[in-house]
């Protein structure tokens, strides 16, 4: 209403500006013609204002909740056909369209591929994820920071080098995700089923797994609509997942959550200086905040973005945003108690997250050693999940090369089997 | 031993002392040196800047029960403004208007929540900034003060008991309201209970039919909806449904009203501290809905 009523007087100014200019040419009036001018000029400048703070409005931040509202839902993601259980070719390729490779590689039914197989298994693992050397890893504090900053034991001679003596955990070879999940990488286990499949939840958990619905009342992560993610957000990384959706999803493809070490030691990239002390960075890219490199508030976008994003911020071992976009679940179960040397009361029990989101305020809330916690049960809508695998529960090399299952004592497993 | 010295007398100064400072919210005389009102304790330093830069800024009231959250969304807002270019920029305008931000933001870093106000008028921080919006020439002076939610408890229970709260209440341009979601949800309506009283003192401290507070602009904000969905969804909804009396009487007594929701916290939890006991901690920052009030404000102020 007010905004109507100011178009209205601004338009009765120019017209009346207009007159003036006319009737100031017309009685060669030059004191008229000037403050005709001037009122047309500040017209002018009305507009121009008002087009811009207009302009900044379209652009100006909105809330996740607002871009989800404002993007209209995607009928149908498409959904795979059924495959004959007795073609091993259909079923690899499913598996391998399904984001499932690494049970192909699994010594299992690693005999029952052939090497074409095994090699497209491979390249997609190594498409997907990221190798993380063993070694060991401090997740004590390290950084200057409050919280995540004090040293336990800090060398006075090195202040440029984040070196700690903290908690030590060695870590075995492993693999992490490239990329935080994606609501593309998603919908296959929600179009496959999986909220359905009863075996893929902790049995505690089966009563609130009817629970965790979509807008629409279908299974699915909390902020989709139909079963299905919103037009547009195939490659940004699923949110509003409770922990243990992300950990039945992992159960489907093979992978499970990461460790909070393997996590670290995935973004702060150790390196081992002497015996007892090693350099650890605070982000994947360095030791100072970056705010090109990571999509925090401070970064200044409005949102989760695609998951390509922010490329700049990429870890050594080559993986993408670890700090930044989305906190992402790991397995291990939050603690105050080295952070805040006080006993912690929760009602319910908490899981790690890590990393940060794009609406973190304080960057050092986003270092790798930060961790935040969670609910198990919580599905927000900035919290999301990668996924690791343990190079040792995978086969990487040839099938005719490699041992048998039942030479290593395991089980052979058909490919069908997996599949199903 | 006594010694002699030639003082030269600077006359101007007595002069200058000479001359009383009216206080900027009560309108009492002080004197020129003193730091605070004899008469309501606000600080003269509003009066002396109003004076030296010949403005008239405009005063906004956050007000609340105790433990609301009005120091940590106030102390929030004006460090996000002043942080961020965005639409909306703030500058503090005076050291003393930078305390208020500095010691919120120390402690939301240390995930802790900031020590909670005191009652005693002279230990307020008070917020003197300058407000810039893109699209708008003319930039909006403002003086916000962090009031005690436990002073605003007695002034509304025993009027006059705060003469400062009342002054500034009275010259007041605009009112945001913070009421804590999770107590409205939980509780057996002690908090719509204090709003509704804190509605009816504001719609009586001033009836004018022009220019009273029926009149003023008024967001009433539900603070710590991280951890209440519904309340983000649709705030209004949320008071029709858990603070029915309140929605009521602000339909009655506000012709410009509206309802936001607002959180600084991602998540919070409850730790059992040796010194201060049991005690809320956020686990981390993530502020959502915390300018959307003030803008709101800000574009019914300025018409």
């Amino acid at each position: 209403m007010r905004e109507s009523k100011k178009k209205v007087i601004l338009w009765i100014t120019a017209a009346a500006c207009l007159v003036n200019l006319a009737l100031g040419w017309l009685l060669a009036n030059t004191l008229i013609v000037s403050g005709g001018a001037v009122g047309l000029c500040y017209v002018v400048l009305q507009v121009v204002y008002r087009r811009r703070a207009l302009r900044m409005k379209v652009t100006m931040p909105t809330t996740t909740d607002e871009v989800v509202v404002a993007a209209r839902p995607v009928p149908a993601c498409g959904s795979r056909q059924a495959v004959d259980p007795n073609d091993v070719e259909a079923l690899v390729d499913q598996l391998l369209a399904q984001y499932r490779y690494p049970l192909l590689l699994r010594p299992q039914i690693i005999q029952n591929l052939t090497e074409s197989q095994f090699r497209r298994a491979l390249t997609a693992l190594e498409e997907g994820m990221a190798l993380v050397p063993d070694g060991e890893v401090a997740l004590g504090r390290i950084d200057e920071a409050p919280y995540d900053g004090e040293l336990d034991d800090r060398d006075p001679d090195e202040s440029e080098v984040s070196v700690c003596t903290g908690q030590v955990v060695q870590v075995d070879r492993f693999f992490l995700d490239r990329y935080p999940v994606t609501n593309r990488q998603f919908y296959e286990f929600v179009a496959a089923g999986g909220y359905e499949k009863m075996s893929l939840w902790e049995e505690s958990i089966w009563p609130a797994v009817l629970d965790f619905v979509d807008r629409a009342g279908a299974p699915g992560p909390r902020y989709w609509k139909d079963g299905c993610y919103l037009r547009g957000q195939g490659h940004h990384p699923v949110v509003g997942v409770s922990w243990h959706e992300a950990a039945a999803y992992a159960r489907w493809v093979g992978k499970r959550l990461p460790t909070d070490a393997e996590w670290v030691k995935a973004g702060s990239w150790p390196v081992s200086l002497s015996a007892t002390t090693r350099q650890q960075r605070k982000y994947p890219w360095g030791d100072t905040m970056d705010p090109t490199r990571a999509n925090l508030w401070s970064s200044g976008a409005a949102g989760i973005v695609a998951v390509d994003r922010f490329a700049k911020g990429v870890s050594v071992g080559g993986v993408c945003q670890l700090v930044g976009n989305v906190w992402e679940w790991t397995s291990g179960d939050f603690h105050t108690g080295d952070r805040l040397a006080e006993e912690q009361v929760a009602e319910t029990p908490l899981k790690n997250i890590r990393g940060g989101a794009f609406d973190t305020y304080f960057d050092h809330q986003a270092t790798c050693l930060f961790p935040s916690g969670e609910q198990m049960l919580a599905r927000k809508h900035n919290i999301g999940f990668r996924l690791a695998v343990g190079a040792c529960d995978i086969v990487l090399a040839c099938p005719a090369t490699a041992p048998s299952a039942e030479d290593a004592g395991q089980t052979k497993v058909s490919v069908e089997e997996v599949a199903v | 031993m006594t010694r002699s010295v030639i003082q030269p007398l600077e006359s101007y100064r007595l002069a200058q002392y000479a001359v009383p400072v009216s206080c900027y919210i009560c309108g009492s005389e002080n004197t020129f040196d003193a730091e605070f009102c004899g008469h309501c304790s606000a600080p003269l330093a509003l009066a002396h800047q109003a004076e030296n830069q010949k403005i008239r800024p405009h005063m906004v009231a956050v007000v609340g029960g105790s433990a609301v959250g009005k120091t940590v969304y106030l102390g929030m807002l004006i460090d996000m403004l002043s942080r961020r270019p965005g639409t909306t920029q703030l500058l503090a305008r005076g050291a003393f208007s930078i305390t208020l931000q500095q010691t919120t933001l120390a402690a939301l870093a240390r995930c802790e929540f900031p020590e909670k106000t005191s009652n005693e008028p002279d230990l307020w921080n008070w917020v003197h900034c300058q407000v810039q919006r893109s699209g708008h020439r003319r930039r909006v002076e403002l003086i916000m003060p962090d009031m005690a939610g436990d002073a605003l408890l007695e002034e509304v229970d025993h009027p006059h008991s705060y003469r400062l709260i009342r002054a500034f209440l009275k010259k007041c341009t605009a009112a945001m309201v913070l009421i804590d979601a999770v107590k409205l949800m939980e509780g057996p309506g002690e908090q719509d209970y204090f709003t509704m009283k804190l509605v009816s003192y504001l719609g009586e401290l001033d009836n004018d039919p022009k220019r009273g507070w029926c009149r003023r602009p008024v967001a009433l904000v539900f603070t710590k909806a991280d951890q209440c969905d519904e309340c983000v969804a649709d705030p209004a909804a949320f008071a029709k449904a858990h603070a029915g009396g309140l929605w009521r009487l602000c339909r009655e007594r506000f012709q410009r009203h509206k309802f936001f929701a607002a959180g600084v916290a991602g998540a919070c939890i409850w730790c059992q501290t040796r010194s201060k006991g049991r005690v809320q901690v956020p686990l981390r920052i993530e502020p959502h809905g915390v300018i959307e009030p003030f803008e709101w404000l800000l574009e019914e102020i300025t018409g």
